[in-house]
């Protein structure tokens, strides 16, 4: 830690936040390692020391001898108020350095609200926000994660962008700048060397064209040589990847404060709204042995309370009924419980969650995500009215009085018809629990609704988001329908939901209204009570950029996209009949289990799904 | 004699910002990566048996902080002292530990009063003399009280019981006092901050000791050795 903040630390909320020494942390000496990498995640300590996939690079760097690997997390509103008057820039948790002492700066893009603090981040480090703007000195400034399969509203902040999963990468792009280091190299002739390497994007290499329209039309390349798409990196034997066997133990409570086995990668199900879905396929199963193994050294150099299983749908991993009671069996006499965080919607999940939850019934989430069987069809959510009295019953008879079912508004092709669905479902569940009613026990119902967010590379990214007043006036139609002592009905802000769209599908116009936005005093957009959406209108006006633009018009087929570069493997063919089918309301299987899709991914990454056989399973 | 242990620990400047509820949970954690034979809590969620002294203050050190952990089985406090101490963080540190005998008192009925050490920078010794010189004669104090219900006058004034000597070092005063802590007699180092008229957040506060106050006599919820 910094010593110039220790006299801040009595003066802010959660002091902890700043100071380290937190069990496993590392503490490398910085004389005897070749490259410095800050692991820089865009919101607080409390959300970013939940993210597993720092975990799994602090953890990969930090076990190279020629390496080393600090976490930075953005300072609350109150310390960075004082770190300004102060003039103390940002520094990194292990040893207290400024950010521009390391080689290498790495963000993680896990969703678009998190936009404003990269730039809040830079400007406390007091490094130049683009990176046409900053000198030779290190460091690269690079990002990664979900959101960077469209990082181009954020690209002209970035030095080098990497696609898909780091665990190989990180790896050839340290090796890339030791040895560009030692030779001495130029900032240009570094990134040409990284650019070698699969799945890393150099954002300054390329320049979009705007049409007559002010619209993206196409991006150019600047240098001779770079790639017209970049593709990301996969994995692809997970068994074999190593897997942290210390977790930073911190001291103030964060998300995700529990060990945590990575079960499996992908997701197949084909959901056509999750942009999730479709861009970390395809599906690998981690077997039960080896992660086993690993949860066990976890729990051992932690001393956690709990074991989460993580996964995009963790009832589709195969072998998880043997798996789940294995550790329950295992740890449960040392007060060691067990959670699953994403349950498939059917009654063998119930059965499972039952397993885990002797304790608490308090609560049980589902997702049908739209409120008729037309409409899930269309988006290809494959769960049934029957499907979801059959587990509402069998979760009600288990001993659970809180049901939790997610909906999403705004859904293309819905009609009043959907949302009336969603008002009857809720009932419905009242009414399926009333043979469950007791004197104890009242069954109740929490119905969240969420706006749909159009995301690139998926089915739905051609079409429009619903206006706002649209989508206000459906939250009131459903809060009207919604009265009833056993309904708890919430929604986020529409206009959230609005600026996530934008960025979601943004082009590098939006960097000047990022920028704005900024300067404004916009960060924690994803903080309800940070979210100011005033400013963001004014910074919006100010960079004469319409937002309407990107979030509520339907792009049409043929249009240039600004993302179509930044490859996850998906076959645009795919996205195109996903989207004709869709609109037809015809589901397509998920190809765990069925045919296949003909996603692409397969044959473009020379990939397949690795599914656990039950003979591995001991 | 009980499988409770009691022992005694420090915490600090690496864990000075952490709050009682942090503690706690660092403490369960280190139970579990030392393989400790903790007694677990029957129901639905099994916690380590285990309780605290009074909590401490987000920002103050300690040289006595309390726990008592309930073990299945008779551990050598040694024993225990040892192996605990090589699976907590850094900043904390177990000092000494006894077996309970049957039955005895929880920790907070065996504690009403502490000893802190105040290190003042910018501050002058005369300062502090006169304060509490005036404040000997003073027989009442009334400070507002912020507290969740709420906010009320509280009289602090004999809540602190003594201040010992006041020493003048390069960097500012060092001086320890006795204070009452707990339910009833409870000074909050704000309000000596306020009785001595010091600034308590530039103030380094540590926690020397943890009594309970009969009559004149200080009396540790640990046995002296020697």
């Amino acid at each position: 830690m910094d010593k110039r903040l220790v006299p801040l630390l009595p003066l802010v909320t959660k002091p902890a936040r700043y100071t380290n020494h937190e069990l496993n942390a590392q503490h490398k000496n910085w004389s005897e390692v070749a490259v410095k990498v800050a692991l820089a995640f865009p919101d607080i300590y409390d959300v970013g020391m939940g993210h597993l996939g720092f975990k799994i690079l602090y953890a990969l760097i930090n076990g190279r001898h020629d390496a080393l690997a600090e976490r930075v997390y953005a300072p609350w509103v109150d310390m960075q108020e004082l770190m300004e008057e102060h003039g103390i820039p940002l520094t990194a948790l292990e040893s207290g350095s400024t950010l521009t002492k390391f080689d290498l700066v790495g963000f993680t893009l896990q969703h678009e609200l998190s936009f404003t603090n990269i730039l809040k981040m830079l400007d406390l480090a007091g490094i130049r926000r683009r990176s046409t703007e900053r000198d030779e000195m290190l460091p690269l400034i690079m990002a990664g994660g979900p959101a960077a399969f469209n990082a181009e509203p954020v690209a002209d902040f970035l030095d080098f962008v990497v696609l898909g999963e780091g665990e190989e990468v990180m790896h050839e792009i340290l090796d890339v700048v030791k040895d560009g280091k030692a030779q001495g190299l130029t900032k240009d002739q570094l990134l040409t060397e990284l650019s070698r390497l699969e799945g890393i994007y150099v954002p300054k290499w390329y320049k979009p064209i705007y049409g007559v329209d002010g619209r993206f039309e196409a991006l150019e390349s600047q240098v001779p040589n770079a790639a017209t798409q970049i593709q990301k990196r996969v994995v692809r034997d997970f068994n074999r990847l190593p897997y942290p066997e210390e977790f930073v133990v911190p001291y103030v409570e964060v998300v995700h404060d529990r060990v945590m086995g990575e079960i499996m990668r992908g997701c197949t199900r084909g959901c056509r709204f999750c942009q999730a879905g479709m861009i970390y396929r395809p599906v690998r199963e981690r077997e039960p042995r080896v992660l086993k193994e690993q949860i066990a050294r976890l729990v051992e150099s932690t001393g956690y309370e709990e074991i989460s299983l993580s996964s995009l749908s963790s009832g589709d991993y195969g072998q998880i009924g043997p798996l789940v009671r294995d550790l329950i069996v295992h740890y449960q006499d040392c007060g060691i419980s067990v959670s699953l965080p994403s349950l498939r919607l059917d009654s063998f999940g119930i059965e499972l969650a039952q397993e885990i939850q002797k304790a608490r019934k308090t609560g049980l989430t589902f997702a049908p995500e739209a409120g008729t069987q037309r409409l899930r069809n269309v988006i290809n959510k494959n769960v049934s009215d029957d499907d979801l009295k059959d587990v509402v019953q069998s979760a009600f008879a288990a001993g659970w009085s809180r049901i939790k079912l997610y909906f999403m508004i705004g859904l293309p092709t819905e009609t009043e018809e959907d949302l009336e669905g969603i008002v009857e479902l809720a009932h419905k569940v009242l009414e399926w629990g009333k043979e469950f009613r007791s004197a104890r026990r009242r069954p109740e119902v929490s119905i969240s609704v969420a706006s749909f967010v159009p995301k690139p590379h998926t089915p739905f990214q051609w079409m429009a988001q619903e206006s706002m007043e649209i989508l206000r006036s459906k939250q009131r139609f459903l809060q009207d329908r919604l009265r009833h002592p056993a309904i708890h009905f919430s929604y986020p802000r529409v206009e959230e939901s609005f600026l996530e769209a934008v960025f979601a599908r943004g082009d590098r116009r939006l960097a000047a209204v990022l920028e704005r936005a900024v300067d404004l005093g916009c960060q924690f957009d994803s903080w309800t009570d940070s979210f100011r959406f005033d400013l963001w209108e004014q910074a919006f006006g100010d960079a004469g950029i319409d937002p309407q633009d990107y979030a509520g018009r339907t792009r049409d087929i043929g249009e240039a996209l600004p993302w179509t570069h930044l490859s996850a493997g998906i076959d645009y063919d795919f996205l195109q009949r996903e989207w004709e089918l869709a609109q037809k309301g015809v589901p397509t299987p998920d190809c765990r289990w069925d045919e296949c899709s003909r996603c692409g991914v397969c044959p473009s990454l020379r990939v397949a799904n690795a599914i656990v056989k039950e003979k591995n399973v001991e | 004699m009980s499988n409770v242990i009691r022992f005694q620990f420090r915490k600090g400047p690496e864990v000075q910002f952490l709050s009682h509820l942090d503690v706690v949970r660092t403490m369960e954690r280190a139970v579990r990566r030392a393989g400790l034979p903790m007694a677990y809590s029957e129901g639905f969620t099994p916690r380590p048996i285990m309780s605290y002294s009074y909590a401490l203050s987000v920002g103050l050190l300690s040289e006595a902080e309390y726990g008592d952990f309930a073990l299945t089985e008779e551990l050598d406090p040694e024993e225990f002292v040892k192996i605990y101490n090589q699976h907590l963080p850094k900043g904390f540190e177990v000092l000494r530990a006894q077996r309970l005998p049957d039955h005895a008192p929880t920790l907070q009925a065996q504690i009403n009063a502490a000893s802190w050490r105040v290190s003042l920078p910018k501050v002058s010794a005369d300062a502090i003399k006169e304060r509490w010189q005036w404040l000997q004669e003073v027989d009442s104090f009334v400070v507002r009280r912020e507290t969740k219900k709420g906010s009320r006058d509280v009289d602090v004034r004999h809540f602190l019981f003594s201040v010992g000597a006041i020493v003048q070092s390069p960097t500012g005063v060092v001086f320890d006092c006795l204070a009452g802590l707990g339910n009833e007699a409870n000074l909050r180092m704000e309000e000596l901050g306020q009785l001595l008229c010091f600034a308590h957040l530039e103030a380094t506060i540590t926690r020397m000791g943890q009594f309970k106050k009969v009559g004149n006599l200080y009396v540790p919820p640990l046995e002296d050795r020697g």
